[in-house]
């Protein structure tokens, strides 16, 4: 199996990469670059929790070949934050305690980021159709929900 | 995963001469949402060459032509969602799209991935077939149109070569006087795969009478088809809900005449037939 070679921006920084073909870019992020934030769920592309934005636009990334990433833009739940200050939804996620186990967080995140970018102003309806790929199984959807809707609210100090 | 080479070729005429060379050990990877589903199980026979065609940009988009709609195979279903010409001259296309997987699987899925993949759950080809849309094959031997109605041959078969590849869906716009709907029955809401669907298209003339109907039911029949039986009821008559329910239950009686009594049958044919005559009512 010949390797390919590809070009890509994951989190803003350039990567040339030699892969395998045969690699997802779930496997490529998590086993060959170590970006664990991203997570392994179902591999069939019915959890979510592997989401990921691509070229800014949210899809699964265990359906994704690697090599097809070459030339493409990757953001992960890793490029949200800058440096220390979190990013205003993971914020927003905190302050409505909309984190129980924490498994489905990053591709609930990268969902959301993917609606608010193309839509900062939602309703209830589009914020549950826009989450309606990522599972939560502690079911606590209606604080992530409430998360995306207010996610200008300070979070609560202290 | 199993081992196979990789290629992402620039221009579509090599694309062709993949296909040509590598015939059957060929595959086409579009938006990937089945295929990498299918290359990860343990049965997969493995392609020699995944040929990845996402990337060519002549193979995407929608057009407007003064009487036919033009859909190119890499259009993601998130595209035709957001389209102004399919919302306006496909309606009931835009419907179903709205009910595929998820955010997600919108956003790379293509038309053409789940054509050609033909799945009997597949649910942009009942309202395409509705549409009497056309689909065009290309290979280095040259290009055919076929109707959509004889294109497909069995769940996951198409009569497509292992040479040709889809380069363009098309069908007549939809008149401002036709209402169609497409309705789906689902397990749940998001992400569900269709158990049923129905695809209808109904015009009335001046005086009320229906003119024209069409009624395509998805993961009813072994392949796709219109229930011309059930249409013949309804042309020349007035609307009513007696009309629109014997149209269902004729749509019923001949699904079970194609698929026998199965397992599914206590549960299906009522059901068909009471999602018929609320698409038709949905056309009113």
């Amino acid at each position: 199996m010949k390797k390919v070679t590809i070009h890509t921006s994951i989190n803003r920084k350039q990567y040339v990469l030699e892969i395998k073909p045969n690699l997802t870019l779930l496997s490529l992020l998590r086993e060959e670059i170590g970006l664990t934030g991203t997570k392994c769920g179902c591999e069939v592309g019915e959890c979510g929790a592997c989401t990921v934005l691509l070229n800014g636009t949210a899809v699964n990334s265990c359906l994704v070949l690697a090599p097809q990433i070459d030339g493409q833009e990757i953001l992960t739940v890793e490029g949200l934050a800058m440096g220390n200050q979190l990013h205003p939804l993971q914020e927003s996620f905190l302050t409505h305690d909309a984190v129980h186990c924490g498994f489905c967080t990053p591709g609930m995140l990268m969902s959301a980021k993917d609606l608010l970018d193309h839509n900062p102003d939602p309703t209830e309806e589009e914020i549950r159709i826009a989450v309606s790929g990522n599972l939560c199984r502690c079911s606590g959807y209606q604080q992530i929900i409430d998360a995306v809707q207010n996610n200008n609210v300070p979070p609560l100090k202290g | 995963m199993k081992s196979f080479e990789y290629i992402a070729p620039r221009e579509i005429k090599d694309v062709f001469k993949l296909l040509a060379d590598f015939n059957k050990d060929a595959q086409i990877l579009a938006g990937g949402t089945d295929l990498l589903i299918e290359l990860r199980k343990p049965s997969a026979t493995s392609p020699k060459m995944v040929v990845d065609i996402s990337r060519l940009l002549e193979l995407k988009g929608i057009k407007e032509f003064s009487n036919w709609v033009s859909i190119k195979p890499l259009t993601t279903h998130t595209d035709i969602l957001q389209s102004k010409v399919i919302q306006q001259f496909a309606p009931l296309l835009r419907q179903a799209v709205s009910t595929i997987g998820s955010p997600q699987i919108r956003n790379r899925g293509t038309v053409g991935g789940n054509i050609m993949n033909a799945a009997a759950c597949a649910d942009t080809v009942p309202p395409l077939m509705a549409l009497d849309a056309m689909v065009k094959l290309q290979s280095v031997e040259g290009e055919r149109s076929v109707p959509m109605i004889d294109f497909f041959v069995k769940p996951y078969q198409t009569i497509a070569g292992k040479n040709e590849i889809l380069t363009e869906i098309r069908f007549p716009k939809l008149p401002n006087s036709a209402q169609s709907v497409f309705i789906k029955l689902g397990r749940r809401n998001a992400l569900a795969i269709s158990r049923l669907s129905i695809s209808a298209i109904l015009q009335k003339s001046d005086t009320g009478l229906i003119q024209e109907a069409r009624i395509v039911p998805g993961a009813a029949f072994p392949k796709w088809q219109r229930i011309t039986e059930a249409e013949k009821l309804l042309i020349g008559q007035k609307p009513s809900k007696d009309l629109f329910a014997a149209a269902g239950e004729k749509v019923s009686e001949v699904m079970i005449s194609f698929t026998g009594r199965r397992w599914s049958t206590e549960y299906k044919e009522p059901v068909i037939a009471v999602l018929v005559r609320r698409a038709l009512e949905a056309c009113q």
